[in-house]
């Protein structure tokens, strides 16, 4: 019988043993016979860790530090038999974890005390470079916005003139005729691009006659959010805004990105990590209105936005067309 | 000669241990192994060997200074602490098995040369080259199965099941070669 058939049929024999399933073909080789005498003993061997953690238990009983009562077992050792347990550790192991725990409770009833301080912490992004409009495709300012909540759209009509700061929203349907100090409705964009309206203010894109402001929210006009025009959101600029990936909007590719450089104080802590900034990815491809989200510092974040100011997007696209896109830039410093 | 040797060397060990009981270690060392497998041959499952097995060298650490050397080999007063840790534990579970204690009161008066066996074997797995000795522990000790310990050393079933064979097979040699 060759080697490997005898490796099997001892095998077989051993799973055997195991189960407890008495074969109709017991093995009939004496070889295979004699050697599953040897497993048979082998079964009844002690484990490793038993053995090496009893001798453990009694140097320290031979030591004279003290054991649970009943012999082996200690409060920890129901079953399991771990160390065994010193009275004097077991006592300072308490005091300490009863102090962590204390003062775990502190720091939790304190941050109950203090909730708007949390908030504020929660929400605060530091805005380390101003506000830059950020031009669409078309060359217009995005940010477009607004209306009243009203239940039809927006109307047809005419874009205010552009200015670069706004004083008053655009409004179809005037609610308060006699203002004590009237201001003409604008919406933010290149003063360059400036309209002078002749007409009916409005949505040029809506093709609805009835007055109307719209159904979003902001005092504009339009379904979108804020002072402008359109159905963007968050600003008094006019246009669809700044679009969230998703929802057939692709997100802005990388396409040119130059590694940061190391703050001198970073590199001499060994100092590593990632810093994040929301970002307004153009549809040009540049960077704009970096905020820093999440901080390193030691001048990391400096650098950071150093790095991603360089950098270029394939921008995003909705409906085959380039847009302004919103998203978290990382910048990971690490050291090799 | 050797034997003599042996119950002389025993004896210093014993008497130092009595002196300083963190001498114990090494008349640990040296029975543990039989012991064991005493008290494996006579219990069900591992667990209880093991529970056993610990109440033995605990009292007899404690009892060390009332041994009182007379020839018998200390394994021999080991084994008797065990007889008695087992019957205990019988008489505990039932009533009913008491004849049984007795039973074996009797078979532990006489010597088991099984156990003497056994816990040879469990030295010599110890001299076995680390991957056949891996591979006994396994597969005996833990009872897995060969496929699980052919992923886990990352080698073929097949190798696993020779190196199985070759540590069985060593073993058996060297069994024969004892008196």
């Amino acid at each position: 019988m060759s080697s490997v058939a005898i490796c099997e049929e001892l095998d077989f024999a051993i799973d055997g043993m195991f189960t407890g399933v008495t074969l109709a073909g017991q093995p009939q080789s004496k070889e295979v016979r004699e050697l599953l005498n040897i497993a048979v003993a082998l079964s009844e061997m002690p484990r490793h860790e038993f053995k090496s953690r009893l001798g453990l238990e009694l140097g320290w009983r031979a030591a004279g530090r003290p054991l649970a009562p009943n012999n082996a077992t200690s409060v920890f050792q129901q079953g399991s038999r771990l160390y065994p347990v010193q009275g004097r550790s077991f006592a300072y192991s308490a005091a300490f974890h009863s102090a962590m725990a204390a003062a775990i409770f502190l720091c939790f009833a304190l941050v109950k005390v203090q909730p708007l301080m949390q908030s504020a912490s929660e929400h605060t992004a530091t805005m380390l470079q101003p506000y830059i409009a950020v031009p669409l495709a078309s060359g217009r300012v995005s940010g477009g916005g607004g209306g009243d909540h009203s239940k039809s759209p927006a109307s047809h009509g005419e874009l205010p003139r552009m200015t670069a700061q706004q004083i008053s929203p655009p409004v179809v349907q005037i609610e308060n005729l006699k203002p004590r100090l009237a201001a003409e409705p604008t919406v933010v964009g290149p003063p360059d691009t400036s309209t002078i309206a002749k007409n009916q203010l409005g949505d040029p894109l809506s093709k609805l006659m009835l007055p109307s402001n719209g159904t979003g929210i902001g005092g504009g006009i339009g379904s979108g959010e804020g002072g402008g025009v359109g159905s963007g959101r968050g600003g008094p600029g006019i246009g669809t805004g700044i679009f969230h990936i998703g929802n057939g909007v692709s997100a802005p590719r990388p396409i040119f990105t130059p590694e940061p450089e190391y703050s001198d104080e970073a590199r001499q802590a060994k100092f590593q990590g990632i810093v994040s900034m929301w970002a307004v990815i153009g549809s040009d491809g540049h960077p704009r209105s970096l905020r820093i989200v999440r901080s390193l510092g030691m001048g990391l974040d400096e650098k950071a936005l150093e790095a991603v100011r360089s950098w270029r997007f394939e921008p995003g696209m909705k409906d085959g067309h380039a847009v302004a896109v919103e998203m978290i830039v990382e910048v990971d410093f690490h050291l090799f | 000669m050797n034997a003599l040797a042996d119950a002389a060397n025993e004896r210093l060990l014993i008497e130092a241990a009595q002196q300083d009981p963190t001498r114990f270690a090494e008349l640990y060392e040296t029975n543990f192994n039989r012991v064991y497998a005493y008290v494996a041959r006579r219990v069900t499952d591992r667990a209880e060997a093991e529970d056993v097995t610990a109440e033995v060298f605990h009292t007899a650490l404690i009892n060390l200074r009332r041994f009182q050397w007379r020839g018998v080999p200390f394994a021999a007063w080991l084994v008797r602490i065990a007889a008695n840790a087992l019957a205990d534990r019988w008489k505990k579970q039932s009533a009913g098995k008491e004849l049984l204690v007795e039973e074996r009161g009797e078979e532990i008066a006489g010597d088991d040369p099984q156990v003497e066996r056994n816990a040879m074997l469990f030295q010599l797995v110890e001299r076995l080259p680390p991957d056949q000795r891996l591979v006994i522990f396994r597969r005996f000790v833990e009872q897995r199965s060969v496929r699980e310990i052919a992923r886990d050393l990352g080698r073929s079933e097949g190798a696993v099941k020779q190196l199985q064979f070759r540590a069985l097979g060593s073993l058996r040699s060297q069994m024969k070669e004892r008196p």
